[in-house]
């Protein structure tokens, strides 16, 4: 994973979105493309609020579902990476201030 | 309802009273053969409500000053909404007139619980079957198949929440079967997704299968984030209250043998 540990998660703030049926769906407005994110994945959509790391997401995911730690971390960093390339996300540096 | 105006020098200014899924309009022109075009157009939909919202089509200069709270454009013809009124400009005919119509009430049903979708609406036994999908697969069949007077439109359905039910609505925005659509609504049976096939069956979806549905067919045309979030949330509301199918139908009158009542 190339982004730094001390980078926070934020979600893209242009972004519309809605949970249903316990599933994540979010709307991109300027493609009207849809995003569906599952149970996991809606999980970590919640908790990213600009104020946790990876790290920190995925210590979450452990502690709700039954997963070792090293797959806890892989599958969050994974997730990050996927929503980041997508646009969804934004990371905010610990200094401050926002970057794509 | 046609009514002379005050002369503007470009001929005597007209306005026309509609409503479309109980959403009153008054269009003012002084465009005398795009008034008569659209008076025609229509006609069905004819309505005198209180409090319309008025659009001035084709008078003049667009008006200095504060920018349009909306706005979209459309092969030259521009839509833009102020708080004061709403501006149709450089509408050459019906067909712009008719697709920026289209844009302003998928806009103004935000703020009324609705929402307009790709779907051929046949109401039956006093319930309004809504038959989504994408171009080619089958609303026009769906709609030629069934029986005359009960079709609501062949091509895009208003559905708005009225008194904690759902109500499908005819539009005036016709699509290839039919000349003329109707001017009255029914509450909402179910949404069903179309799929040839060679045998007719439903399978019953849940309600992120049918928030999958309806997206792709919902008309929008706003790239505003507070918009979209407004009309996610109405798409939501409707796919967890509406029940939803996919319906794999053939191309007779047995498919409704399968529906659900």
């Amino acid at each position: 994973m190339s982004t730094p540990a001390t980078v926070f998660w934020q979600k893209n703030p242009a972004l519309a979105w809605r949970e249903i049926d316990g599933e994540t769906v979010i709307i991109s407005p300027n493609d009207s493309v849809m995003h569906e994110l599952n149970d996991t994945g809606s999980f970590l959509w919640k908790n990213i609020d600009g104020k946790k790391s990876a790290v920190e997401l995925a210590e979450l995911l452990l502690e709700n579902y039954e997963v070792t730690p090293d797959i806890a971390l892989s599958d969050t960093q994974a997730l990050l990476e996927e929503m980041s390339s997508r646009k969804l996300l934004v990371t905010v540096p610990a200094i401050g201030g926002v970057s794509p | 309802m046609s009514t002379p105006l005050t002369n503007l020098g470009r001929g005597p200014r007209q306005q026309f009273g509609l409503s479309i899924g109980r959403v009153p309009f008054r269009l003012q022109t002084s465009d005398k053969q795009l008034f008569g075009a659209a008076s025609a157009r229509y006609a069905a939909f004819t309505d005198a409500a209180a409090r319309p919202i008025t659009i001035a089509l084709n008078n003049g200069a667009t008006p200095e000053g504060a920018p349009a709270d909306f706005a979209y454009e459309f092969e030259g013809a521009a839509l833009r909404a102020f708080s004061h009124g709403i501006r149709f400009d450089g509408v050459r005919n019906q067909y712009a007139l008719d697709s920026l119509l289209r844009v302003l009430l998928s806009w103004k049903l935000l703020g009324r619980l609705g929402f307009l979708l790709h779907a051929a609406t046949v109401v039956r036994n006093g319930k309004a079957y809504i038959f989504t999908g994408r171009s080619g697969a089958g609303k026009s069949t769906v709609a030629s198949l069934s029986p005359e007077g009960s079709v609501l439109t062949d091509e895009i359905s208003l559905l708005r929440r009225e008194d904690g039910m759902w109500r499908a609505y005819g539009t005036p925005f016709w699509g290839e079967f039919r000349a003329a659509g109707s001017n009255s609504s029914a509450p909402v049976a179910g949404i069903f997704r179309l799929l040839q096939a060679a045998e007719n069956g439903v399978e019953i979806l849940r309600p992120m299968a049918i928030l999958r549905a309806l997206l792709p067919n919902v008309l929008f045309f706003s790239a505003e984030t507070e918009a979209n979030r407004r009309l996610l949330e109405i798409l939501s509301q409707a796919a967890t209250e509406i029940a939803g199918y996919d319906l794999a139908f053939r191309k007779n009158t047995t498919f409704w043998e399968v529906l659900p009542s």
